[in-house]
């Protein structure tokens, strides 16, 4: 179990660790509720990816799409709920599901970097969201030059504490950092918009 | 309202606006000023905290409390309290005035004995919770220092403080914030409120804290002031400025200056100078012309006590500063009761406009109850935006019309498109978004994993098939918002939210909202090619039902991507240096 810990860059419960590897083993829709009370990393982790194949053929690349598809989906659903549930209770720790150099766009503010992001994340109120829809595709490394990343789009509503209700619409850019035994996602940018922005 | 008796003055409160008064005081080419300076009003004046503008009414305060100039004299009309702005700018005058008038009425309202001496005269306003040189731009360090005087003992900082105490309507502070201040000049931005505001108000401890501008002023009614001047400022860009005020505690400035034992002199003012009611600003433009004149002034001034004298022990150091203001800025100021009984004095001066009033219980907990201005589209350049821009254009052009094949240029071969439909567990009935139901991906109620593979549409072929089986559509391009969110050399990521109208079908003429991601990669200067497409549909609020515009169904010029796309993509290189564009597509 000691060994796990190593390699893990915020240390950490390796006991949860196997939960989680047990987790992704089972059908994506079996709900992790119960292990994510335990949890008190801010990560995104999934298993490590799999070999790149060849590029080429497409029967290569069908299957290949496949792949990165489930783990464009892993990602994106582990991602969500952790990133929503850390916005509401956690907020000091949300920077740390940043990559140093993200940038987020809030309703047309630009905010880059962590130093910035920290600071903004700080002065916002204490929010409670609700997610309603979400969608991820992997992005195509022709853009992304080989840099494995997946598109998450969501959407749903939140109530910043002493303000009203709003709709909202969110991506992310997913970044995959890939080590040996796991893969950590970052975002790399975030946009976020009230859907009544203009009546804000 | 009758001006309490035998009570110590407040000394802070009224000093506040010793500086006000000072302005008019030495405004030379206000003749009204001089014919002041000998009036001796009968009208009771006084230190008391419950002196209202009301009781002074429009006539010429009485010289007491001026700080002494022989020959300038009383400032107190009302208009002079609306230079109290420019008070920390003007300080180093005001410090070198050393002789007073002494008006005799000065001791019938003045009940503490220390100040109540015989020699009141001269007294040198007193500033302790002026914004610290340390903090303040340009000029000299000592300007915010009392000074002289003559004789008069300082108020002992224990009377003070009892003062602060049985003062139950005055010398209560709140915190102003600016958010996104930081970008904002000090200068820039106070002159700018106070331009709005309907009563002068002075700033204390002006600071950035991360990105916004804060201040504290002191009275409910300045407070209440200047929280209707939220978004009715615009700085240059046009953008909105807002401004949220919070109670708070006494400033960690003004609450040193209280303790500090080393002041040696005071200058008591009455305390009806305090702005309590709103005023008219009319004598503030005469005050900025006589800017000049109020220094020539000052250096005439031979009385003037040295001001180091004064600085010693008063005087925060930066460092010292600094702390203070990390202590400061960290959380809201944990003294629930102070704020509770103010919310119950002011509950709908302390409503934030659009926001539900705080309850006690959770001031204390939520410091910042405020958002950042919402503003619109968000390109990364101008150029981006142009290129944007017009692809959506065309887009558009071709989507609404009768076929959407013409896309098949606009993606890439391994392109991928997804739709979503927003999916609440408390209603799952059928909505009138059926016909994008059986394409919706929302994974939060999509869990099979195959069937999240096969309704993603991957390669050209499935994606143009999956377009062209969706609702006939008219889209509203005037309702467009595009936020840019990601760009580097290969990837532009944009995402794209307005409404649409569906022209045929079932539900024709619902208008829908809708948000559109793409990412694409440059195939030229001006041209894009998709390789990520996610729609998400909704039904359109009822506000944006309203705002859709009759647009009228464009008859497009091409039919079909321009299959320049194509060429360009091999051309590359070539064209982009013969347009001479230079697109950034740095990594953000």
């Amino acid at each position: 179990m000691r060994r796990f810990r190593r390699d893990w860059s915020h240390g950490g419960d390796s006991g949860r660790y196997q939960r989680r590897r047990e987790y992704f083993d089972e059908e994506p829709e079996t709900s992790y509720s119960c292990s994510r009370e335990r949890r008190t990393r801010e990560e995104v982790v999934t298993p490590p990816l799999p070999e790149q194949a060849a590029s080429g053929s497409l029967m290569a690349t069908s299957v290949d799409f496949k792949t990165h598809v489930d783990q464009a989906c892993r990602a994106a659903e582990e991602f969500v709920n952790i990133y929503y549930e850390t916005m509401d209770k956690r907020r000091r720790a949300l920077t740390r599901l940043y990559l140093d150099k993200a940038t987020l766009i809030w309703n047309g503010n630009v905010v880059t970097g962590l130093e910035a992001l920290t600071n903004f994340f700080e002065m916002l109120p204490s929010s409670e969201f609700q997610v309603n829809m979400l969608d991820c595709q992997p992005v195509h490394e022709q853009a992304t030059q080989a840099q494995t990343t997946v598109l998450v789009v969501t959407s749903g509503t939140v109530k910043f504490d002493g303000n009203k209700q709003h709709y909202f619409n969110q991506n992310f850019l997913l970044t995959a950092q890939s080590t040996p035994t796991n893969t950590v996602w970052k975002i790399a940018s975030d946009c976020f918009r009230f859907q009544d922005w203009a009546s804000s | 309202m009758p001006l309490r008796k035998g009570l110590p003055v407040k000394t802070p409160s009224c000093l506040c606006d010793a500086d006000q008064v000072v302005c008019g005081l030495l405004s030379p080419s206000s003749a009204a000023v001089t014919d002041h300076l000998q009036t001796s009003s009968s009208r009771p004046h006084g230190f008391s905290s419950q002196a209202t503008w009301e009781d002074i009414g429009d006539g010429p305060l009485p010289s007491v409390h001026t700080m002494g100039h022989n020959d300038v004299g009383n400032p107190l009309k009302r208009r002079t309290r609306c230079w109290g702005i420019y008070r920390r700018r003007y300080n180093n005058w005001s410090e070198q005035i050393s002789s007073g008038i002494h008006p005799s009425s000065h001791q019938q309202q003045d009940g503490d004995p220390a100040t109540n001496g015989a020699h009141m005269s001269t007294r040198v306003r007193y500033a302790p919770y002026a914004v610290p040189p340390c903090h303040r731009r340009g000029n000299s360090q000592k300007q915010d220092q009392t000074q002289t005087n003559m004789e008069g003992e300082q108020k002992p900082p224990e009377r003070r403080m009892e003062q602060e105490k049985q003062d139950e309507t005055t010398g209560k502070w709140f915190k102003i914030i600016i958010p996104f201040g930081i970008k904002y000049d000090e200068k820039w931005l106070l002159d700018l409120i106070q331009g709005q505001c309907s009563v002068p108000f002075t700033p204390v401890e002006f600071h950035y804290e991360r990105m916004q501008a804060q201040f504290f002023v002191e009275d409910a009614s300045v407070a209440f002031a200047l929280k209707n001047v939220n978004g009715k400022i615009w700085d240059e860009a046009n953008e909105r400025i807002s401004i949220f005020i919070y109670p708070s505690d006494t400033p960690h400035s003004v609450q040193k200056e209280l303790k500090s034992v080393k002041v040696e002199q005071t200058k008591l003012l009455p305390s009806n100078l305090r702005n309590k009611t709103p005023c008219q600003l009319d004598g503030l433009s005469d005050t900025v012309q006589n800017a000049t004149d109020i220094k020539n002034l000052n250096l005439s001034n031979s009385e003037v006590m040295s001001l180091e004298e004064l600085d010693e022990g008063k005087s925060l150091q930066p460092e010292e500063m600094t702390a203070d203001r990390s202590t400061l800025c960290t959380a809201f100021p944990d003294k629930s009761t102070n704020i509770c009984s103010i919310l119950e004095l002011f509950p709908k001066l302390l409503r934030l406009d659009s926001q539900e009033s705080p309850s006690p219980t959770s001031v204390g907990i939520a410091a910042h109850k405020w958002l950042p201005t919402c503003r619109g589209s968000f390109f990364g350049s101008d150029a981006l935006k142009r290129l944007v821009l017009q692809f959506l254009q065309h887009y558009y052009l071709i989507y609404d019309s009768r076929d959407r094949q013409g896309l098949l240029g606009a993606y890439h071969e391994e392109a991928c498109f997804s739709l979503a439909i927003p999916f609440s567990p408390e209603d799952p009935g059928p909505s009138s978004l059926c016909e994008y139901f059986k394409e919706s991906r929302n994974m939060k109620k999509l869990k099979d994993p195959s069937l999240r593979v096969q309704l993603l549409k991957h390669t050209k072929c499935d994606v143009m098939r999956s377009l062209c089986v969706l609702p006939k559509t008219q889209h509203d391009l005037s309702s467009f918002v595009v936020d840019m969110w990601f760009q580097t050399e290969r990837m532009l990521c944009f995402s794209v939210n307005g409404v649409f109208k569906e022209v045929e079908g079932m539900s024709q003429d619902s208008v829908r909202a809708f948000t559109r991601t793409f990412i694409a990669t440059p195939i030229s200067n001006y041209s894009l090619c998709i390789v990520n497409d996610d729609l998400f549909v909704r039904d359109a609020s009822p506000k944006e039902n309203q705002s859709t515009s009759s647009v009228p169904v464009p008859t497009p010029s091409c039919s079909s991507w321009p299959t320049l796309c194509q060429k360009q993509q091999e051309m590359g290189q070539t064209f982009s240096t013969q347009s001479g564009m230079n697109l950034q597509w740095s990594q953000k």
